[in-house]
């Protein structure tokens, strides 16, 4: 039987702020402790040391980093479009927090079961363009508008083999619940069944969080950071929190849609599940400093010619073998 | 009322939306009182570190923008017409039906693909420069 929080709290509404205090807390945890992750994993690859200084291993590093940039000015440009500029971060950070009370993290407890979480998730995660948009257009800023129209193009481009991937598994599990469609890996992992569809997920995914090899939105060799240039102090902190947040969000539905979700042995689910969705955020940062940057035409064209192609194809051997069975 | 019963189903979600926001309105918040705050106007130039710049950035871009957004809109809009009939494919009414109504459709939208591929919008981005000026001279 699940049991979501709803049933513990009686209210909708006390469960709803309940949701959001836990949601908030392991967020900020999991933000400070993805940057400490990132330097120290950079670091061994580059066989340098990474942060030691504060806390043991460095851990704190990232605390007194976020207590400092509390402390920073917060400065608007004088040519900006104020209220794209101060709506940038606010719109990017704001469908976080509802996102991530979508995925079940073990097998008998959510915060909301809903039937069409999949589809909520897809749509709300596609909102960060509005706020990255905004961000770019709205500092007047040459660099920043350079990465806003690159990060467009770039979230459209991998959109759609991201959505046919995942319409591959939805075919197999035949729902759109994200419980529902982790409850039908508990013998195979849809991985072993739909391995293209991974694939092409997992570098959507990548693509989809600007993280390397498809930075170009932020290049910072050569865009200054770009959407976020213009950002300083605690508005810059969020952009950082949002990218690292959704991190977690893409790794955590590639675990539900293709690893099997909490499904393991001997540990209970809910670690399994982290497990897994830091083990795919491992490899995202492997990937940072394993490939080179695309240039711009190669990473449409990518896309557009050979992921779209694939992943309808995969879609269409899914739908025939379905049949045959 | 089933409309009400919709709205504590999703007031949930709204919620959480709501609390997204004004989580994010705090951490903006707090820095006013306790940052420093420069009076001088240069640390209000855009891009201040580095050199004036000249003009503004909101400028005319290149419509073979507008092309890639329009193939999005095909792709996205199609793809959301197949979360339904993911739902229901092969539930055992029909035989081949619905597999061959789901390879027309994407058939269908492969076309556009392959037209755009065709008509070379995924080869635009690296005009020459000798190209742009001639194209200016036109």
């Amino acid at each position: 039987m699940v049991r979501d929080f709803t049933d513990i709290f009686g209210s909708t509404w006390l469960a709803a702020a309940a949701s959001v205090a836990v949601i908030m807390a392991f967020l900020s945890v999991n933000s400070l402790m993805l940057i400490w992750m990132e330097r120290k994993v950079s670091a061994r690859m580059q066989r340098r040391l990474g942060p030691t200084e504060h806390g043991p291993f460095g851990l704190l590093q990232t605390f007194c980093d976020a207590i400092k940039l509390l402390g920073k000015e917060l400065i608007t440009p004088r040519h900006a479009s104020t209220k794209l500029y101060l709506a940038a971060p606010i719109l990017i950070f704001a469908p976080i927090i509802a996102i991530c009370s979508l995925f079940p993290v073990s097998g008998n407890w959510v915060f909301r079961d809903y039937d069409i979480a999949l589809v909520l998730v897809l749509a709300f995660t596609s909102m960060s363009i509005l706020g990255i948009f905004a961000a770019g257009w709205g500092s007047n800023n040459k660099y920043s508008l350079l990465g806003a129209i690159r990060s467009i193009l770039q979230n459209i481009a991998y959109e759609v083999p991201l959505l046919l991937s995942v319409m591959a598994v939805v075919l197999l599990a035949g729902s759109l619940n994200l419980r529902d469609i982790a409850m039908q890996q508990s013998g195979i992992p849809y991985v072993l069944l739909q391995p293209l569809a991974a694939l092409i997920f997992f570098v959507a995914a990548t693509a989809e969080t600007n993280r390397a090899p498809f930075d170009i939105p932020e290049a910072e060799s050569e865009l200054i950071g770009g959407f976020h240039t213009e950002y300083s102090g605690m508005r810059f902190g969020m952009f950082f929190f949002a990218e690292y947040s959704s991190m977690v969000i893409v790794c955590g539905l590639a675990t539900i849609l293709f690893l099997g979700g909490w499904h393991g042995p001997v540990l209970p689910g809910i670690v399994w599940f982290f497990i897994k969705v830091y083990a795919l955020i491992f490899v995202m940062m492997w990937f940072r400093w394993t490939f080179p940057r695309l240039r711009f035409d190669q990473l449409l064209k990518f896309s557009w010619l050979v992921l779209v192609p694939l992943a309808v194809l995969n879609l269409l051997a899914t739908a025939l073998v379905l049949k045959l069975l | 009322m089933a409309g009400m019963e919709h709205f504590a189903e999703y007031g949930f979600f709204g919620a959480l939306l709501l609390a997204g926001v004004l989580l994010a309105v705090g951490p903006v918040v707090i820095p006013l009182f306790i940052s420093p705050r420069s009076r001088s106007e240069k640390s209000r130039d855009t891009y201040e570190c580095g050199m004036d710049t000249i003009g503004s950035a909101w400028v005319r871009f290149d419509l073979a923008f507008y092309l890639f957004a329009l193939i999005f809109v095909a792709f996205s809009v199609a793809v959301l017409y197949l979360f339904p009939v993911a739902l229901v494919y092969d539930d055992g009414s029909y035989l081949w039906r619905d597999f061959v109504a789901v390879a027309l459709f994407l058939g269908i939208l492969s076309l556009a693909l392959v037209y755009s591929w065709r008509r070379g919008v995924f080869s635009p981005a690296l005009r020459t420069t000798s190209q742009r000026t001639h194209r200016v001279g036109e």
